[in-house]
């Protein structure tokens, strides 16, 4: 288990320059300057030159990308071209709301997800199943920008029971749960349909294999034989798609962030895509990459967990 | 049995990291859901943050919204007559062309209790032009050559050449007079520190900016207590928010939501001509829009009706570059275009020779340029010509078009100072090829009447000349102005005395709540 994670410590730190390096490089040299932005098409030759050279933008690419680690490895990330704020302080702010927000959409698609494939796989070819496979289908299909409109229209606006915007109160308060629902629905939707779908599949398969067969005539009664025996052989992939989708997830959401006034990781990024805010892109894709690798290496620690025959 | 554990591990896992977030977003979630019964506040939704929050280092309209009730200009354009008026100067004189002697009000002090004076004054257009500092609307001062204090409440700013618009500079937010205590000391881009009716009091970047009233402000205070800014960038969302008295207000409607929100019950929806002109640009120093007949032929094929009619009484059919709203148009300059004649249209390019060669209309995937593309894009193929749409992002687009990479394009010009000159320099004269004046566009004679308009004092003689040059541009069609815009406010009807400028700027110090 140490080995593992010592390994995959050195193999994030490669992964990290390697992407430092791409996206640094992808930046500068894509079109879009971000003088242009700061100065807005109103502004003079001689007004971008000065902001350009403000910003250090005005030395070679390479010579400012050496630069940037050198600050990364003493822990500076840089500051936004925007707004002058430190890259680590804009990411640290919002990271929290994006992790809650994560958290609480993976409950809902977990619960949902699971409860619902399972329920197929026992009754399969019911009407049960038909039902939760069609519904499976149209989760994955929905946009989230529409749903999440939608989820606005009626539930905010029309029975005004939930807010329509905003992630600021503690979750534990009730303002905060009234919050998280509607954004929860949102991106918990397209992953509790995934996350049916493979536990369904799964499901199938492990009921039908020879241990199970055993156990049936050992005269294990059938719950346990599907909530035990069965669930747990089968959970091996789901939680890889979990976890994958936990790491997606937490490396922002766009779109549901956009819909709902949520200020978290996700739109900090888009923003300062747009914006060519580079120092804001590099630190937050980092992080996300970062966040991807650590949470692939808990997976995988789940797996030794679920299943007793992996070991690192 | 270990089933259990793994999903009680899975639950501490989540309700640990669900903790975490709890803990920190605690500390940043003061004061944002404006408390919508209470009438002393008030909560706008913008659609992106601040950039910043010193006029000296900001240029976009959504800083200026927050900066406008902090800090305070010399002068300020009256909305109905677009003439300068004293704020914080009490007078001003020119006793030559090139000198602009300014006597300030007295008594007044900024928020950190800095007196205003002379002093500050001289500190803020001295950082305004400072290459050091690379604010983005140093241009706006590059006539003045020197800032002298005469004494505690009297400045002189001195110019090289007669500098016309210089009221119009004075009476822009970028033009803001900072204090210069904070600003030496600390971070006015952070926590802003002006004159304003409103003191800053927090920013959460990302989500919103709480001001609130300032006690000892010159004049009697305002009657709203705490103005809180909150992001909302799907203009859709604002809507529901304003719908449901999350916010009390929004403005800049995009024309395919103004049908929503003037159907909501509670919601007053106010429109009015500003100062914004969105036009079709021709690249000059390309074949075959180099060609005055070929331009010509283009311009009778665009029929801006069709378009203007698509914006939900958002837009206003006027052919002059000068918009209604701006220093130096004349009404003669509404019908001095080419009018929509499909078939002098198709005359015309038969004429000049044109093979069917592509020509690329080169959008922007923002506002509605999309919608002007498409439009143009139809009546021209409809008079004979092979269009295509070429799009982009709106960064990499501004990159592209300001080296002159492409053929016809859309652009607009928002026109803060409402001045004339102000339109035509940067966008048309030759100074700016390069830079602002995307179409590249050069006539000497131009060129000479937009200088004169500059560099006369004489407010009249200013006229004049941008009259004529508007008249000239017109005729050479360089552009064809597509429509001029309407600026828009939709508040809770609680709300009383929100009035917006031509240029889009509001002020809440009028405001009060029933």
């Amino acid at each position: 288990m140490i080995g593992l994670i010592t390994r995959r410590f050195f193999q994030l730190l490669l992964l990290l320059l390697g992407i430092s390096f791409l996206v640094f490089m992808s930046m500068h040299f894509a079109p879009g300057d971000p003088a242009t932005i700061i100065g807005g098409p109103n502004a003079t030759s001689e007004d971008l030159e000065a902001i350009r050279k403000d910003m250090g933008l005005d030395r070679p690419v390479l010579v400012q990308y050496f630069d940037y680690l050198g600050g990364i490895l003493q822990g500076d990330f840089g500051y936004s071209y925007q707004t002058g704020q430190a890259v680590t302080e804009a990411i640290i702010t919002r990271f929290p709301t994006t992790v809650k927000l994560a958290a609480s959409s993976t409950i809902v698609a977990v619960i949902i997800g699971v409860i619902a494939g399972i329920i197929s796989a026992r009754k399969q070819n019911s009407w049960i199943d038909v039902t939760s496979t069609t519904f499976a289908l149209a989760g994955v299909s929905i946009p989230n920008f529409w749903l999440g409109a939608m989820l606005i229209l009626v539930f905010a606006v029309n029975l005004q029971i939930l807010p329509v915007g905003g992630l600021n109160a503690p979750f534990y308060t009730l303002a905060g749960l009234k919050e998280l629902i509607l954004p929860s629905i949102t991106l918990g939707t397209a992953s509790a349909a995934l996350i049916a779908r493979m536990t369904r599949s799964s499901m199938l398969e492990v009921v039908r294999s020879d241990y199970i067969r055993t156990a049936k005539a050992k005269g294990v009664r059938k719950r346990p034989l599907i909530w035990i025996h069965a669930l747990k052989n089968a959970m091996i992939p789901v939680v890889t798609v979990i976890g994958i989708n936990f790491g997606t997830l937490l490396g922002g959401t766009i779109i549901t962030e956009q819909v709902f006034a949520i200020n978290g990781v996700g739109r900090l990024m888009i923003d300062a895509i747009a914006a060519r805010d580079f120092p804001v892109v590099q630190g937050t894709v980092l992080l996300v990459a970062a966040v991807f690798v650590v949470v692939n290496l808990i997976v995988d620690i789940v797996y030794a967990l679920i299943d007793p025959r992996i070991s690192y | 049995m270990k089933m259990f554990r793994f999903f009680g591990l899975a639950f501490v896992l989540v309700a640990g990291l669900l903790a975490i977030a709890g803990c920190n977003s605690e500390e940043s979630s003061g004061g944002s859901d404006g408390g919508s019964d209470a009438p002393s506040e008030i909560t706008y939704a913008s659609t992106s943050d601040a950039a910043g929050l010193s006029p000296i280092d900001t240029n976009d309209s959504v800083s200026s919204n927050v900066t406008y009730q902090v800090y305070e200009t010399l002068f300020v354009q009256n909305p109905e007559t677009l003439e300068p008026e004293p704020l914080l100067a009490k007078s001003y004189e020119t006793p030559d062309e090139n000198t602009w002697v300014i006597k300030l009000k007295e008594g007044i002090t900024f928020h950190d209790g800095t007196p205003f004076n002379a002093e500050a004054v001289k500190h803020t257009f001295d950082q305004l032009k400072d290459p050091e500092r690379a604010a983005p609307r140093a241009s706006l001062l590059d006539p003045v050559s020197s800032i002298e204090v005469k004494d505690e409440y009297t400045v002189v700013l001195n110019t090289e050449e007669p500098y016309g618009p210089m009221l119009a500079a004075l009476s822009h937010t970028n033009a803001a007079i900072v204090s210069p205590k904070a600003d030496k000391e600390g971070n006015i881009n952070k926590k802003p520190v002006g004159t304003g009716p409103f003191v800053f009091e927090e920013w959460v970047q990302g989500d919103h900016i709480t001001l609130k009233r300032n006690e000892d402000y010159w004049r009697d205070p305002a009657e709203i207590e705490t103005v809180t800014f909150k992001v909302v960038p799907e203009t859709s969302t604002a809507i529901s928010m304003l719908e449901t008295g999350e916010v009390q207000f929004i403005d800049k409607i995009p024309s395919d939501y103004i049908g929503r929100v003037e159907s909501l019950s509670g919601v007053e929806v106010q429109k009015s001509e500003g100062t914004r002109v969105s036009y079709l640009g021709f690249n000059m120093e390309k074949e075959p829009f180099n060609e005055l007949k070929f331009r010509q032929a283009v311009a009778h094929g665009i029929n801006q009706e069709a378009y203007v009619s698509q914006l939900n009484g958002l837009g206003v059919h006027n052919e002059s570059f000068i918009g209604p709203k701006v220093f130096g148009y004349n009404e003669e300059a509404k019908s001095a275009g080419y009018e929509y004649d499909p078939e002098k249209a198709k005359q015309m390019i038969k004429e000049n020779g044109y093979k069917g060669q592509e020509l690329t209309l080169f959008v922007a995937n923002r506002d509605n340029y999309m919608k002007m593309a498409e439009i143009v894009e139809s009546q021209l193929t409809e008079i004979g010509l092979n269009v295509s749409i070429e799009t982009m992002e709106w960064a990499s687009f501004l990159d592209t078009a300001r080296q002159g990479d492409y053929e016809m394009t859309f652009l607009g010009w928002a026109n803060s100072t409402a001045d004339g000159s102000e339109l035509l320099y940067p966008n048309l004269h030759a100074d700016n090829i390069g830079s602002s004046n995307y179409v590249r566009y050069d006539n000497s004679e131009f060129n000479k009447l937009v200088e004169q308009s500059r560099s006369s004092v004489d407010q009249e003689v200013r006229k004049e000349k941008l009259h004529e040059a508007n008249m000239l541009a017109i005729k050479d069609a360089p552009w064809v102005v597509m429509q001029h815009g309407m600026v828009s406010l939709a508040y809770d009807k609680s709300i009383e005395g929100l009035t917006v400028d031509p240029t889009g700027m509001w002020s809440l110090y009028p405001v009060t709540r029933k």
